[in-house]
């Protein structure tokens, strides 16, 4: 489902049988490199009103991902709510999903990786090249591996 | 064509079709990578058999290159590059997965054992400007999206490097391996044995 007035730059791969639904002006920037929207079997991506996504990022939902209102998502970003792969054991199998969110308002740096349980809490900033597993919470600006607070916004 | 005003026959005709298709694709694909594979490593000296390359990717060998058998290189937004420079060695093991973008480079020496898994982007070369070392991956390692492996760097059978790691130390058996620095830590604590 695509809302009024999207933007398509260059290519965005849409993969697998899942479901997607797209806002309403959104814009898909793929001129950098392709990006990829892969919902699989069972799988959603849900991208509020203006988002803004850009070239490389690569989102992957088994279960859900949920990006809000005028987030955007830098170049190489990596999204995924599953971790695709057991860390002991049977590395064939699939481990459970974690559901995905980044709220309204929130920046997402380039080369980003948003793991399984990530909730990005309204208006914040991750700067480029984080890791993120968990909850971050709003209006602050998070950076590194393994993520610290490194800019708290000073209220009103 | 609207497929409700065919005939009942035509239909029941084109879903095999569609069937037969669907079918046939993942092998005809197979066939292609099985056989761009062999054109991509030809100049290596030796190849397994059943290496499969699903994409584009960048080779150049001027050193030797070994690759196991039943290798796969996923293709995707970006193309894998596998560069082995003059004098240096590119050692990879047999069942061996690399997903798109992943980036190899040897300047001396790079060894990857069996059954190892690399994601997305994963950039691994034993030279970064000021050191130069011989990076050596032992058997069923993980590598996940985004890491990087540092030169003189050795991961353990079994580990895990954690998504976005930086690996600048040697990662033991049976460890993730996480963070910018990659700190350590027990993969017995991390998590229980399978399903749980």
């Amino acid at each position: 489902m695509v809302g009024e007035a999207p933007t398509v730059l260059g290519r965005v791969w849409i993969h697998g049988p899942g479901e997607i639904r797209v806002g309403h002006r959104v814009v898909l920037d793929g001129r950098v490199a392709p990006i990829e929207l892969h919902a699989m079997r069972g799988g959603s991506i849900l991208l509020g009103d203006d988002v803004v996504i850009e070239g490389g990022a690569s989102l992957e939902a088994l279960q859900s991902i949920t990006i809000g209102a005028g987030a955007r998502l830098g170049t190489f970003c990596k999204v995924m709510d599953n971790q695709h792969h057991p860390l002991r054991g049977n590395r064939h199998e699939r481990p459970a999903s974690v559901p995905l969110v980044v709220e309204a308002g929130v920046t997402v740096g380039s080369r980003a990786i948003l793991l399984p349980g990530t909730h990005v809490q309204q208006g914040a900033t991750v700067a480029p090249g984080t890791v993120i597993s968990r909850r971050i919470p709003p209006a602050v600006t998070v950076g590194g591996s393994p993520p610290r607070v490194i800019r708290r916004e000073v209220a009103g | 064509m609207n497929a409700r005003l065919l005939p009942a026959p035509l239909t029941s005709v084109m879903a095999r079709v569609q069937d037969l298709r669907e079918s046939l694709t993942p092998r005809a694909e197979r066939a292609v990578a099985l056989a761009r594979a062999r054109w991509l490593f030809r100049s290596f000296q030796t190849v397994g058999q059943n290496v499969a390359a699903y994409g584009p990717m960048l080779v150049s060998n001027e050193g030797a290159v070994e690759l196991g058998d039943r290798l796969t290189f996923v293709g995707g937004m970006m193309p894998s590059s596998l560069v082995c420079h003059e004098g240096a060695r590119l050692v990879i093991g047999s069942d061996v997965q690399f997903n798109y973008g992943v980036s190899l480079e040897s300047w001396v020496s790079v060894r990857i054992g069996a059954r190892c898994m690399f994601a997305s982007f994963v950039r691994i070369a034993d030279r970064d400007g000021r050191t130069t070392a011989p990076i050596v991956i032992e058997d069923d390692v993980w590598v996940a999206h985004g890491a990087i492996l540092m030169p003189g760097v050795r991961v353990g059978a079994r580990s895990v490097v954690a998504a976005g790691s930086i690996v600048t130390h040697d990662v033991p058996p049976d460890t993730l391996a996480m963070g910018n620095p990659a700190r350590n830590m027990s993969l017995e604590l991390v998590s229980r044995e399978s399903g749980a």
